[in-house]
C-alpha cells in the first residue's frame, strides 16, 4: 500500500538494509531489515510507542526499518527534521547524525534502494522539511580526499526586495557567487531569477540608485549582473537581453569596479550613436525580427559590454545562442519569398541606395554563414544563386561605382567560391538541365539581358572575365587585393576538382553527385565527365581570359607606379599557373607570349623593389618546376642576368634583395649538388643552369665571399668540367672533405631543401593552400601563451 | 600622407581611412626591405617584448622609458591578436619607424602571420573596424618584410621566439628569403616560435611548432657567436622578464595584465652602452584618451545589422 501525503510525497517501497549506530567511535551493526520513506503522524520510538496526542493529524516524515526476522521490531525509527545533513557515501551508504546527536548509518543492499530513499529524502526536503540536506560524497579519482556534491538542502537566496541597499546588496552578491560552487545550487538559484524576475528587481534596485547617484551600490550591482552571466544560463542570458531588460542590464553593466571612476555609454551606443535595425524588404515576422536583435544584442554584449569580463565557458555559450539564433535567421530567408524580395531591388528601377543596402545585407548574410556548418553554408548559398545572385554581381560590376559596393559583392563572390568552387556552375546546370523547372521569374533572371548569366556550362569562365577585368583596369586597391584572391581560388585546379578527400569531404562529394544526378551519367564517368569540364574550362581560360589579364605582362607595355602593384600581382598569378596548373597547357601560354622574358625585364630599375624581387622569385620558382623546356627556355634568353645586375647593386648589403638572391644561389647550389650525387641523366636541369651561371656571371659568384654556396656552385661546376676519369676520384674526395666540414646545420639546410623539392611537384602548394583554409589554430595554444610563465 | 597627423590619430585609437593604410604599409615595405634578416643595433637601446593590441599599454611603455624622440627601441614582435586595439598599436610604430627610422626596430612575431592573425582577433578586429579585409592584408603584407631578428653591438641577439638548430651562426639566417609566410618548420619557423627549457637537447614543443632548447644550446649559440645574451619575448611572464640560464637568456613581457586579465605587470629591457641591463618595470595604468578622459578598453561593436 502506498501512502500519499497531501503534498504528493510518495513513501518508498521497503529496500533491503543494515543499520548502524556510532557508539563509542565505533559502528555498530544493530541489525538487518527493510527501510521505508514513511509518512506517519506517529513519532516515537515504534509503531508500539504512543500517538502523539497533542499533534494528532500533523504528518511527519521519517526512515523506519523492521527487523527482517521479527517484522514487528523495529531497528529504526528516525524523524527527517531541522538540518539535518544526509551524506550519501559511495553508492550503498546513507550516514547522518540526527537531532539527539546519534550517528546512524544505513547500509543498502543494492544501489537502486539507496536511490530510492534518497529520492525521498530530496521529495521530504521540498515540501515540507526544507532545512534538511542531502550531499553526496564520493572519493576523488585520485583516491585521495573526497567529493562533495550538494543533492539538495536549503539554498540561501538574494533578496528579491525592490527597496535595497549596500547591504543587502554585498549580501546578494556573496550568496549568488557561492551558489555557483554547486551544480544543484546553481539550478535553484537560475531557478529563482526566472520565476521571481530578479533582474526586474535589479534594474529597479539600479535605477534608484542611480538617481542618488550611489555609486557603491551601482558597482555592486554591476558585479551581481556578471556573476549572474558566469551561471551559463541560457534563458536567463536571453532573458537579459530581451526589450524589457536590455537597457537595465546594459545600463547597469555602464558601471565597473575595475574603472570605478568612469562609465561607459552602453545605453547611449544602443539608443543613438549606434547602428539601427535596417529592413530593406519589409519583414513581416515580429519573431523573426526578434531573433535578428536579439542576436545583435547578444554580440554586443559578447564584444563590447563584457569583453573583459567572460570566460572560455560563458563565452562559449554567448556564441551557441547567436550561432542558433543566426541559424534561424539564414533559414528563414531561404524559407519565406524573402530572396526574392531582395533580388526584385536589383532588376527595377529602385533606387540606388536601397540596392547598395540590398548588397550591404546580403553581404552581412554571408558573413554570418562563416560559422555555420558546411551543409548549411551550400544550402544558403545555392538558394543565393538560385534566387539570381549574377544579377547582383551584374549590377555592382556592371553599373556600380562605388568601390566599396564592389568590394563587398567581391567578398561575396569569395566566400562562396572558397566554400565550393563548384557551387555557382552547379546551380547554373541546374537551370541548364532542367528547364522546364524554371518558372518565369527565373527565365527572367537567366535572360538574355545580363553578360554573367548568359553561358552557363560548368566550363562557364564569365565570372574569371569580369574578375580579370577588375583586376586589370580597377584602381581601387582593396579591390585589387580581393579579385586575386578570387582568382587564385577559381584558377585552382584541385578545388574545380572538387574529389580530394582531403577537402570539404563532405560538402564537394555532395554537389558531384548532384552534378551527376543531373546529367544522368553513371558514376563511373563522373571524373572523366569533371576531367573533360576542367579541361575545357582551363582552355576557355588559357584562350580567352589569360591574353587579357596577362596583357600588361605580354604587351610589355606598363610602367608606372601604380602599375607596378599590378604586376606584382600578375607576377605572382603567373608563378601559381605555372606551379598549379597542367604543365603543357600553362607552359605553352607562358612561352609563347614571351612572358618570362618581360618578367625578367622587370628586374630592373625603375621598377619598385617589391616588384623586382617578386619577379626574382617567380623565376626561382619556375627553375625548380625543373623543367627542361623552362630552363632551356631561361637559358637561352639569358633570363638570369638582370639577376646578376640586382646582385652587384647589393653585392655588400645586407638587405632583403641580398637575401633574396642569396637564396636562389642556395637553392641553385643544392638543387645541382643533388642532381650530381644522384648522377641520373634525368635531372640535369640545375647542372645545366650551374654551368650557364658560372661561366657567364663567375666573378659575381665569387665576390659573394660571406656564405658557403656560391663558391660551392663553382667547385661543382669546376669538378663537372675536368676529364671523366679524375673527376669521379676528384669528386668523391671532394665530397667527403665537404662533408667531414660540413655542419650539422648545412646538411640538415640541403636536406630540408631537397624535401621540399620531393614534394615540390603541384601538390606542395595546394596542401599549404589547404592548410590554409583549415586554418587549424593548432599552433598556438591559448593556455600555453596566457598561462606558461616560462619555467 | 601627413605622418604626424596619422600619428596623432592613432595615439588616439580613431579611425586612419583605408587609404592612409595602404600608403603606410607601401612605405613601410620600402623601408623594411633595407633591412636584414638580422639587423644590427647600437646601444643605449631598450628592448620590448610582445604588445598584443595593448594599444594604450603601449602609450605608457613610451612614456615611462623616455619616449621615441631620444631612445632607440627594439620590439620583438607579436604587436597584434589578444588586444582590442591591434591596429593602432601595429601602425603606430610604423608610423614611428618611418618618422624616426633609426629609433625603431621591428622584429617578426609569431602572431604576425595571416593564418594565426585570423584565429587571434586581428583579422576580426579589421573587419568590425573597416566592415572588409583589406586593411587586413595590407598589414599582413608589411608582416613578411619585418626582420627576423637583431643584434646589439655584437654582444645581444634579439629574437621573438629563441633558436633553431638549423641556426648555428647568424649568417645561416641572411641566405633566407623572408618574404613570406612563416613557414610550419625550419629555421624562420624556430625563431619566432621556440621557447627555453629545463631540457637537455632540443625537444619538441608543445606548441606544436618550433623548439624546446636548453642551457646546452643557448650557451653553445652564445660562444659560437660572441655573444652574451639572448633576448626573447613569446611567453608571459607574471614579473615582466625573466633571466634564466645563468643570464645567458632573458624573456621580456610588455603586455601588463594581459589580455585584460592576467595580472602581471611588464617589463622592457634597456641595454647601456656598457651593456649593463637594466629592467623598467611598468603596470597597466587606466586608459586616456588625448584631453585626459579615461577610456575603457573594448571592441568596436560590429557595424550597422540588417534584414
Amino acid at each position: 500500500m502506498v501512502n500519499m501525503t497531501q503534498d504528493g510525497v510518495q513513501e518508498t517501497e521497503s529496500k533491503r538494509v543494515k543499520v548502524y549506530v556510532l557508539e563509542d567511535n565505533e559502528w555498530k551493526d544493530t541489525g538487518t531489515g527493510f527501510c521505508v520513506g514513511k509518512i506517519s503522524d506517529v513519532d516515537g520510538d515504534g509503531p508500539a510507542a504512543s500517538v502523539c496526542e497533542g499533534k494528532e493529524g500533523h504528518l511527519a516524515a521519517y526512515l523506519v526499518v523492521n527487523d527482517e526476522g521479527v517484522p514487528d521490531k523495529t531497528l529504526l525509527w528516525s524523524k527527517l527534521e531541522g538540518n539535518i545533513e544526509y551524506q550519501r557515501q559511495e553508492e550503498t551508504l546513507i550516514v547522518w547524525k540526527d537531532l539527539s546527536g546519534q550517528d546512524i548509518a544505513l547500509s543498502f543492499e543494492e544501489s537502486t534502494g539507496c536511490d530510492a530513499l534518497c529520492d525521498f529524502i530530496i521529495q521530504i526536503q521540498k515540501t515540507t522539511e526544507s532545512n534538511i540536506s542531502l550531499i553526496a560524497v564520493r572519493s576523488n579519482d585520485d583516491g585521495q580526499g573526497s567529493v562533495h556534491e550538494i543533492i539538495t538542502g536549503p539554498v540561501n537566496l538574494p533578496s528579491n526586495d525592490p527597496e535595497q541597499d549596500d547591504k543587502s546588496l554585498m549580501d546578494a552578491l556573496k550568496i549568488l557567487n557561492e551558489n555557483t560552487a554547486f551544480e544543484y545550487l546553481r539550478t535553484e538559484t537560475m531557478e529563482f531569477v526566472l520565476k521571481n524576475e530578479y533582474l526586474l528587481t535589479l534594474i529597479h534596485v539600479f535605477e534608484n540608485a542611480e538617481s542618488k547617484h550611489a555609486l557603491r551600490e551601482l558597482l555592486l550591482l554591476s558585479n551581481i549582473v556578471k556573476t549572474l552571466t558566469l551561471y551559463n544560463h541560457r534563458d536567463v542570458l536571453e532573458q537579459m537581453v530581451d526589450d524589457d531588460h536590455i537597457m537595465g542590464i546594459v545600463g547597469i553593466l555602464e558601471y565597473d569596479t575595475e574603472f570605478p571612476f568612469s562609465k561607459a555609454n552602453h545605453r547611449d551606443y544602443l539608443l543613438q550613436s549606434g547602428p539601427h535595425f535596417k529592413e530593406v524588404v519589409p519583414l513581416k515576422s515580429d519573431d523573426i525580427k526578434n531573433i535578428i536583435k536579439k542576436t545583435y544584442r547578444l554580440q554586443f554584449v559578447k564584444d563590447v559590454v563584457l569583453v573583459r569580463f567572460l570566460d572560455d565557458h560563458s563565452f562559449n555559450m554567448i556564441s551557441d545562442v547567436i550561432l542558433d539564433s543566426q541559424n534561424c535567421i539564414i533559414d528563414f530567408i531561404q524559407t519565406e519569398p524573402f530572396l526574392e524580395k531582395v533580388m526584385a531591388l536589383f532588376e527595377d528601377d529602385t533606387e540606388l541606395d536601397t540596392k547598395r543596402d540590398g548588397i550591404r545585407m546580403l553581404h552581412q548574410c554571408v558573413q554570418i554563414t562563416k560559422n555555420l556548418e558546411h551543409a548549411e553554408k551550400s544550402r544558403f548559398f545555392k538558394a543565393l544563386v538560385r534566387a539570381g545572385l549574377f544579377k547582383i554581381f551584374d549590377f555592382a560590376f556592371g553599373m556600380e561605382t562605388d568601390s566599396g559596393i564592389r568590394i563587398l559583392a567581391t567578398d561575396m563572390v569569395i566566400s562562396i567560391i572558397e566554400h565550393d568552387i563548384l557551387l555557382i556552375n552547379t546551380v547554373q546546370n541546374e537551370h541548364l538541365h532542367q528547364p522546364n523547372m524554371l518558372d518565369q521569374n527565373q527565365r527572367q533572371l537567366l535572360g538574355p539581358s545580363s553578360t554573367l548569366t548568359q553561358s552557363a556550362a560548368s566550363s562557364d569562365i564569365s565570372l574569371l572575365s569580369i574578375l580579370s577585368q577588375i583586376l586589370v583596369k580597377d584602381k581601387n586597391m582593396g579591390l585589387k587585393e580581393q579579385v586575386v584572391q578570387a582568382l587564385n581560388t577559381l584558377l585552382h585546379p584541385e578545388g574545380c576538382l572538387g574529389a580530394d578527400s582531403d577537402y570539404n569531404e563532405s560538402g564537394n562529394m555532395d554537389i558531384v553527385m548532384s552534378l551527376n544526378d543531373h546529367r544522368g551519367n553513371g558514376s563511373d564517368s563522373l571524373m572523366e565527365n569533371l576531367g573533360f569540364h576542367m579541361k575545357e574550362y582551363f582552355n576557355n581560360f588559357y584562350t580567352q581570359v589569360a591574353p587579357v589579364l596577362f596583357g600588361p605582362l605580354i604587351d610589355d607595355s606598363y610602367e608606372n607606379a601604380d602599375d607596378d602593384v599590378l604586376l606584382i600581382y600578375l607576377v605572382k598569378l603567373i608563378s601559381f599557373i605555372a606551379t598549379e596548373h597542367n604543365r603543357r597547357m600553362s607552359r605553352e601560354f607562358i612561352l609563347e607570349n614571351n612572358i618570362l622574358a618581360n618578367i625578367s625585364k622587370l628586374i630592373a630599375s625603375p621598377h619598385m623593389l617589391q616588384l623586382q624581387l617578386t619577379a626574382v622569385r617567380c623565376l626561382k620558382g619556375i627553375a625548380c618546376l625543373n623543367d627542361e623546356f623552362y630552363h632551356r627556355y631561361m637559358i637561352t634568353m639569358n633570363l638570369y642576368q638582370p639577376i646578376f645586375d640586382l646582385l652587384r647593386k647589393n653585392l655588400n648589403e645586407d638587405n632583403m634583395v641580398n637575401s633574396c638572391l642569396l637564396d636562389f644561389f642556395r637553392t641553385v647550389s643544392s638543387q645541382c649538388l643533388q642532381a650530381q650525387e644522384l648522377h641520373s641523366g634525368e635531372s640535369k636541369n640545375f647542372i645545366i643552369l650551374n654551368k650557364h651561371l658560372v661561366e657567364n656571371f663567375r666573378n659575381d659568384l665569387m665576390a659573394i665571399d660571406y656564405v658557403p654556396f656560391t663558391q660551392e656552385m663553382i667547385r661543382m661546376y669546376e669538378a663537372d668540367e675536368e676529364p671523366y676519369g679524375l673527376r669521379i676520384v676528384e669528386d668523391k674526395k671532394t665530397t667527403t672533405e665537404k662533408d667531414a666540414k660540413r655542419t650539422f646545420s648545412e646538411v640538415s639546410e640541403s636536406l630540408s631543401t631537397l624535401a621540399d623539392l620531393k614534394e615540390g611537384d603541384v601538390n606542395l602548394t595546394f596542401k599549404r593552400a589547404m592548410e590554409k583554409i583549415t586554418a587549424a589554430p593548432a599552433h598556438t595554444s591559448m593556455e600555453k601563451d596566457l598561462l606558461s610563465n616560462g619555467s | 600622407m601627413k605622418l604626424d597627423e596619422t600619428i596623432t590619430l592613432l595615439r588616439q585609437g580613431k579611425h586612419v581611412s583605408e587609404e592612409t593604410v595602404f600608403v603606410l604599409c607601401l612605405r613601410a615595405q620600402e623601408l623594411l626591405m633595407n633591412e636584414a634578416n638580422v639587423t644590427h643595433v647600437d646601444t643605449p637601446v631598450t628592448i620590448c617584448g610582445d604588445i598584443h593590441g595593448q594599444l594604450h599599454d603601449l602609450l605608457t611603455l613610451f612614456d615611462k622609458s623616455g619616449g621615441v624622440e631620444h631612445n632607440k627601441y627594439i620590439f620583438l614582435g607579436d604587436f597584434v591578436d589578444r588586444g582590442f586595439y591591434s591596429l593602432e598599436s601595429f601602425l603606430l610604430l610604423l608610423c614611428y619607424k618611418l618618422r624616426y627610422p633609426d629609433r625603431i626596430t621591428m622584429i617578426r612575431g609569431n602572431h604576425e602571420t595571416r593564418q594565426i592573425t585570423k584565429v587571434y582577433g586581428f583579422y576580426d578586429e579589421i573587419m568590425r573596424k573597416y566592415g572588409n579585409s583589406n586593411v587586413w592584408r595590407y598589414c599582413c603584407e608589411v608582416f613578411d618584410y619585418l626582420s627576423l631578428g637583431a643584434i646589439i653591438n655584437g654582444r645581444v641577439f634579439c629574437v621573438h621566439g629563441g633558436l633553431s638548430p638549423d641556426v648555428t651562426t647568424i649568417n645561416q639566417i641572411r641566405a633566407i628569403d623572408r618574404k613570406q609566410e612563416v613557414p610550419h618548420e625550419g629555421a624562420m619557423c624556430d625563431l619566432l616560435w621556440s621557447d627555453p627549457d629545463e631540457v637537455n637537447t632540443w625537444s619538441l614543443s608543445p606548441r606544436g611548432a618550433g623548439f624546446l632548447f636548453g642551457k646546452n644550446e643557448v650557451e653553445q649559440f652564445l660562444h659560437t657567436n660572441d655573444f652574451e645574451l639572448i633576448a626573447r619575448a613569446h611567453q608571459l611572464v607574471m614579473e615582466g622578464y625573466k633571466e634564466m640560464f645563468d643570464g645567458g637568456l632573458v624573456t621580456v613581457w610588455s603586455a601588463p595584465n594581459y589580455c585584460y586579465r592576467c595580472g602581471n605587470v611588464a617589463a622592457v629591457l634597456r641595454i647601456e652602452d656598457t651593456l649593463d641591463r637594466n629592467y623598467m618595470i611598468f603596470e597597466a595604468v587606466p586608459a586616456q584618451d588625448d584631453v585626459g578622459n579615461a577610456i575603457i578598453p573594448t571592441k568596436k561593436p560590429q557595424m550597422d545589422y540588417f534584414l
